[in-house]
């Protein structure tokens, strides 16, 4: 997991405030955002959350204004469309309103990927499941979970793009069904020899008092 | 948010179904591998369509097909782990990268439907699994679309109102760009789901009550 998850963060090293705060503090803000956005809808709420958000980035990461904007690039359709229909079927003050109070969030949870290690992200989402443990919960074979999560996308991203090449060396790039069957036969099949190691290797089962018979796992 | 599903399903196994039990590790890593089979779908094409441009993606075709092939348990486990893994920010979602601001964005009822997608389609699937043999793809598909009508066409409806601030009239006409393509993912989900029954015929099969 280590090793992987650099490669799926968004994490870019840097100074800044914002990269000695606490991440309990980041994820908060970034979740008051969201609230603060959607349920009190005013101009007064999107100002404040967009001054926020992008003077936090500018000063508290020390990015320039360019950077911060390229940010909202991959967003930029939907907002621009949303803006424009907000503005022509409504009004101007209602489209920055609810684009701006988007943005300003888009923004401020960019600001935690970008300023936390992705280690220290999934360290604190099992830290988050821990007071559940007496509901039942098993911080362990969640922490076991994501891990192995995030370890499969780039094996099932490259999967897929391989079956996509062979069915276009047959011809057959168009019919989904050709494309995404063996992906997922795969995908089966590989959470099944993954299944299959952690038990070798004793990861992954529940209580050791509640196990079953000691036959392995798989076929 | 997982492992609470686990512990549903832990207690589930002291219940009627005596085939149910505490997750093994393949359970496990079906979980895991599913919800990265959702993000590998999310995030590799996207093509956006409709007036707001929420991208058409094979998403929707993941979170059905967890719930078709892993069943209402496993299958509601592995969204809520893919969820989780782009709520706290890392780049699973499509157009979005990820983080609590897509809570805020015009897509965020759709995605707060996804785990209840996955267990309504589930549902279903057990129970046409158990009782016939016949008709798999037409039945699966019925179960794959009842569950988006029921659950993922409203909440995102819901959504787009609350989030992009639409009136109910047009949110209905963005989410109805989307119909046709969902029609067609759920049929790909059950053609799908059905190979992958064939194919792994112990994955949602009453198991046998004694495994040893």
């Amino acid at each position: 997991m280590r090793g992987f998850g650099a490669t799926l963060g968004l994490y870019e090293p840097g100074r800044g405030f914002l990269y000695r705060t606490p991440l309990a503090v980041k994820a908060v803000a970034s979740l008051a955002c969201a609230v603060a956005v959607i349920a009190w809808r005013s101009p007064a709420t999107t100002a404040v959350a967009l001054l926020l958000a992008v003077g936090g980035l500018l000063v508290g990461a020390r990015l320039s204004p360019a950077r911060v904007l390229r940010m909202l690039l991959p967003a930029a359709p939907v907002l621009g469309i949303l803006a424009l229909y907000q503005g022509v079927a409504q009004d101007w003050l209602r489209a920055f309103v609810v684009v701006g109070g988007i943005t300003a969030c888009l923004l401020a949870a960019r600001a935690l990927t970008l300023t936390t290690r992705t280690q220290d992200l999934l360290d604190g989402v099992v830290r988050l499941v821990r007071p559940f443990r007496r509901l039942g919960a098993d911080p362990e074979r969640f922490a076991l979970a994501l891990s192995i999560m995030l370890r499969s996308i780039p094996y099932l991203a490259g999967l897929f793009v391989d079956v996509r090449q062979a069915a276009r060396a047959r011809g057959l790039e168009r019919n989904p069904r050709v494309v995404v069957t063996p992906l997922v036969l795969g995908a089966v099949a590989y959470a099944h020899r993954t299944g299959e190691a952690l038990a070798a290797r004793g990861l992954g089962e529940g209580e050791p008092d509640e196990a079953l018979p000691d036959e392995p796992t798989g076929p | 948010m997982e492992p609470a599903q686990t512990t549903v399903t832990g207690t589930a196994g002291t219940g009627r179904r005596s085939t149910r039990r505490r997750w093994d590790a393949t359970d496990l890593s079906l979980v895991a591998v599913f919800a990265a089979l959702i993000a590998a779908l999310a995030i590799l094409p996207g093509i956006p369509v409709g007036p707001l441009g929420v991208p058409i993606t094979l998403q929707t075709l993941g979170v059905l097909l967890a719930g078709l092939v892993l069943g209402p348990a496993r299958g509601t486990a592995a969204v809520l782990l893919y969820l989780v893994a782009g709520l706290i920010g890392l780049p699973v979602f499509s157009g979005f990268s990820g983080g609590f601001g897509v809570l805020a964005g015009p897509t965020a009822g759709y995605l707060l439907a996804f785990p209840l997608a996955a267990l309504v389609a589930g549902l279903l699937t057990v129970g046409v699994l158990r009782r016939t043999r016949r008709f798999r793809v037409v039945l699966l598909f019925l179960a794959a679309l009842t569950a988006s009508l029921l659950t993922i066409h409203p909440l995102g409806i819901a959504g787009l109102m609350l989030n992009a601030g639409l009136p109910l009239r047009d949110a209905i006409l963005v989410d109805v760009v989307y119909l046709p393509g969902d029609v067609v993912k759920d049929v790909l989900a059950a053609v799908l789901a059905v190979s992958v029954h064939r194919a792994f015929p112990r994955l949602l099969a009453a198991k046998p009550p004694l495994r040893a």
